[in-house]
């Protein structure tokens, strides 16, 4: 038996796939490529996967990560030929590799967010609002969790990488948290950006939001793949 | 391709995994090696759509030509469908994302008559005039529907420009064939469905004039030009050999059914004279355990699917079934797939097979006895007694359930109060079996659900003659059924309001004149009928009374023999004489045996030219 760390693509129409969506979909892509993936036991027996980082829907990203065991003889490099003959243009596996890092090693995401001017905002306008948003000492939110709601300090938490300015709107690389005990999506701190517009610049709006995710990373910066 | 348009407004709608296709399975193709682009359009939400076994047929039928291409197109919910008009996005397919008014045909599936203002909706959303007249001497797009209630397209027939009757695996094929060769011809509009009608299953409502008497009543149905008189439906060559979908589109988003699905045989030999299906489908084909399992595996190879599921009327009724559930076992259990079984008549299987099927994970017992008491189980032909079910539950039981489904009807011709109070006196019996059982599953308790449904009149039925019961009538059932229920602790009681199956009963058996209430209906908001959130019976009953028309005369009338009734024209193979006679017995409380016993003749070995079943069979 070998375990398989395979990293894969979600791209244009694949990316309105919600996470458990993703889990059913390759649950039947690895019966229909025939791959010999291990079983669990027990009542209902399914294909062990495991995702260890979900991405939000409607974002992109060429990093995601699952992990499998193949139970058979097959090379790891004919499973993902297999896979990617019956998955959809949009989802494809670009990478297979034995997993190294323990998949709660993983600390932080790096994202690329573009947002959209709405009709009648500059870009300019809209960097200006950003640049005085950003700057505050803090920009506290109120999160759901599961055991209720927790305030979350989202200036300390995001590390902005970027900002730049383009024709019609925003382009901004992120890092934040991300893993299995903390995990904050770029996501909430765009809404809370949002809700800052609307108090106090009136007249400036966003439009679309482009996100995608560039990275998984480690404690210490590394990749996580 | 409105990718570009559609993108931003999907993160803000519920699902939209629904609207951007994309899936496994999901043909593409090039448009530039397209002759013929066909948008089979399922009047209801993806997920609805998605789960119906004849959109699979059809898509993989068509898209096997290489030059034709059908894609899926569904009715989006409310949410989506608000910001496609906000935003100016016409109704498109999922495959190509283009818009379905540049296709060449736009055909409905007709799976219920609660979905005809969806269609008015769809084809609104996509640019296309409702109006089949008002769609000029263009030939594109060709605007057609088949399907289940294509049997009584009458209150429909001023949208369409044809209906295909029976089944349409060969015959839309044809149809896009005569098309490809004439519009290359430079055909219009009129001399295509001109053309179209003289292929056998092919009805062009508008080359048809319908008068009324001033009852109401059709004086006169009469065919213009060559068109002919009636419209014989088609079935397909030979069923056992017929192509079927060696693969679904696998969706991403879960539907109601999500799973491969096999039709092991078509039509019915019970003849239960309330339903609709089992007169329409005929005449009764099976397919042999050998294509059935080959044709399940490949699917499930295909498909990747956990779970397998059989389609098909009374699925207990293949001649083979224990060869084919020993086969059908065999790979799934060695694949680990679910095989989930319809509820059979399972008493008579050997005992091996009996422990198979039990692993089989099942979700309770549903049984249909339809009516509370023999007479009236007699009356409607259901050819099952109380001993049938007390031994099916028993086996049930025995073998660790303690739910039970039963489902009933209520308004069946020649019904009386003491029928409806008797539905919860046979639940009752069934809950004294179970107290009565040393081996019922310890530390259970048994709990009947007992559903009952309006019964709806439906065309090629010998019920088709009969009115529906009225509100009031069916609110004193109800009320009894209530009274009579109260007290028993097992046993719980459901039923929806009647509204639904009212407006059913009126669009089923219909007349052209309804056209007008359903584009009126449409237009003042009604959508999603069949969804209690959204159905508004009030608009409904509006558009009625300002066309001058009521839901009585439809719905609560009786039909003398000799009326002309909306659905005469076509032909499905069994005589209006049959129907005729099989309402007499029923009014006597006279049973018919099923097919398998001895014929009945009701037309369909008359028009195949042969027995349905080989003389020298043994009587199952």
């Amino acid at each position: 038996m070998i375990s398989v760390r395979a990293t894969f693509a979600k791209r244009r129409r694949a990316k309105y796939i919600s996470h458990l969506d993703l889990m059913r979909c390759m649950q039947r892509a690895f019966r229909r490529a025939g791959v010999p993936v291990w079983f669990t036991e027990g009542f209902n027996p399914h294909a062990y996967l495991m995702f260890p980082l979900a991405l939000s829907l409607g974002y992109e990203s060429d990093c995601e990560c699952m992990d499998f065991r193949i139970d058979g003889q097959m090379s790891m490099q004919t499973a993902m030929r297999r896979l990617n003959a019956v998955l959809p243009p949009d989802l494809q596996i670009v990478k297979v590799a034995e997993p190294v890092r323990k998949h709660t090693d993983i600390a932080f995401a790096d994202y690329s967010i573009c947002l959209d001017c709405a009709e009648g905002t500059s870009a300019h306008g809209l960097r200006a609002a950003w640049d005085a948003y950003i700057a505050q000492d803090t920009i506290p939110i109120v999160k759901k969790t599961k055991r209720g709601t927790a305030t979350i300090d989202l200036k300390a938490q995001a590390q902005i990488l970027m900002t730049q300015t383009l024709d019609d709107g925003l382009w901004l690389k992120l890092r934040m948290p991300a893993g299995t005990s903390v995990n904050v999506n770029p996501g909430l701190l765009i809404d809370s950006f949002r809700s800052a517009l609307e108090q106090n610049h009136p007249g400036v709006q966003c439009g679309m939001m482009r996100a995608s995710r560039l990275a998984i990373l480690c404690a210490d910066g590394s990749e996580f793949v | 391709m409105l990718f570009e348009k559609i993108e931003p407004l999907l993160l803000n709608v519920q699902k939209p995994a629904r609207y951007i296709g994309g899936e496994p399975g999901s043909i593409m193709k090039d448009k530039r090696d397209v002759k013929v682009r066909f948008a089979f359009c399922f009047p209801d939400r993806y997920d609805v759509g998605m789960s119906h076994l004849g959109m699979k047929i059809l898509y993989s039928a068509i898209n096997h030509r290489p030059e034709y291409w059908c894609e899926r197109v569904f009715a989006p919910d409310v949410d989506f469908e608000s910001a496609m008009r906000a935003h100016g996005i016409p109704l498109y397919a999922l495959e190509s994302l283009e818009p379905i008014k540049d296709f060449d045909f736009i055909g409905f599936t007709l799976q219920y008559e609660l979905c005809y203002t969806n269609i008015l909706n769809m084809l609104d959303l996509a640019g296309v005039p409702l109006m089949q007249k008002d769609r000029g001497e263009n030939i594109a797009p060709i605007v057609c529907a088949g399907g289940s209630c294509a049997c009584n397209p009458e209150p429909i027939a001023d949208f369409f420009d044809l209906f295909f009757i029976g089944e349409g695996e060969e015959l839309d094929l044809e149809v896009m064939d005569l098309y490809e060769k004439m519009r290359a011809e430079g055909a219009t509009r009129s001399e295509f469905l001109r053309a179209a009608a003289g292929i056998e299953g092919v009805y062009v409502p508008s080359l048809y004039d319908v008068t009324y008497h001033e009852d109401g009543t059709i004086a006169a149905f009469t065919p213009k030009g060559d068109a002919p008189k009636t419209v014989r439906k088609r079935i397909i060559a030979d069923f056992d050999k017929a192509d079927v979908p060696e693969e679904f589109v696998v969706p991403f988003a879960e539907i109601v059914h999500d799973r491969a699905v096999t039709e092991v045989l078509r039509g019915c030999i019970r003849g239960c004279r309330f339903c609709q299906a089992g007169f329409l489908y005929r005449p009764f084909r099976e397919k042999s355990p050998e294509v059935i399992c080959k044709q399940s595996k490949t699917l499930c190879d295909r498909t990747g699917y956990e779970e397998l599921s059989l389609c098909s009327l009374s699925t207990s009724d293949h001649s083979q079934i224990e060869a084919m559930l020993d086969g059908l076992l065999t790979f799934t259990e060695q694949e680990h797939i679910n095989l989930s079984l319809p509820s059979l008549r399972v008493d008579n299987f050997s005992t091996g097979l009996m422990n198979r099927i039990r692993k089989v994970r099942n979700s309770g017992l549903t049984f249909a006895p339809e009516a509370g008491t023999q007479r009236l189980r007699d009356v409607i032909n259901k050819n099952v007694t109380e001993e049938d079910l007390m031994r099916t539950c028993k086996i049930a039981f025995a073998g660790g359930q303690a739910t039970v489904k039963l489902y009933f009807m209520m308004g069946l011709p020649t019904e009386t109060d003491e029928d409806i109070t008797a539905i919860v006196d046979l639940a009752q019996r069934v809950v004294d079996m179970w107290f009565s059982m040393d081996e019922r599953p310890k530390g259970k308790s048994v709990q009947i659900s007992v559903s009952v449904a309006t019964f709806v009149p439906k065309p090629f039925t010998p019920f088709q003659f009969h009115p529906q019961d009225t509100v009031a009538m069916i609110a004193h059932k109800q009320h009894l059924l209530e009274e009579a229920a109260k007290g028993h602790k097992r046993i719980r009681v459901s039923w929806h309001a009647p509204e639904t199956s009212i407006l059913e009963a009126v669009l089923a058996r219909g007349d052209r004149r309804l056209g007008k209430v359903i584009l009126d209906a449409w237009k003042k908001g009604c959508l999603f009928d069949a969804w209690s959130e959204h159905f508004r019976f009030d608009l409904w009953q509006e558009a009625m009374t300002e066309n001058h028309l009521t839901m009585e005369f439809y719905a609560n009338r009786p039909r003398s023999y000799d009326e002309i009734l909306p659905w005469d024209h076509l032909d499905y193979y069994v005589d209006k004489a049959f129907f005729i006679k099989e309402n007499e017995k029923a009014i006597a409380a006279s049973t018919t045996p099923h097919c398998r016993m001895q014929c009945t003749a009701c037309g369909v070995s008359r028009v195949m030219g042969k027995p349905c079943f080989p003389k020298k069979e043994e009587n199952v």
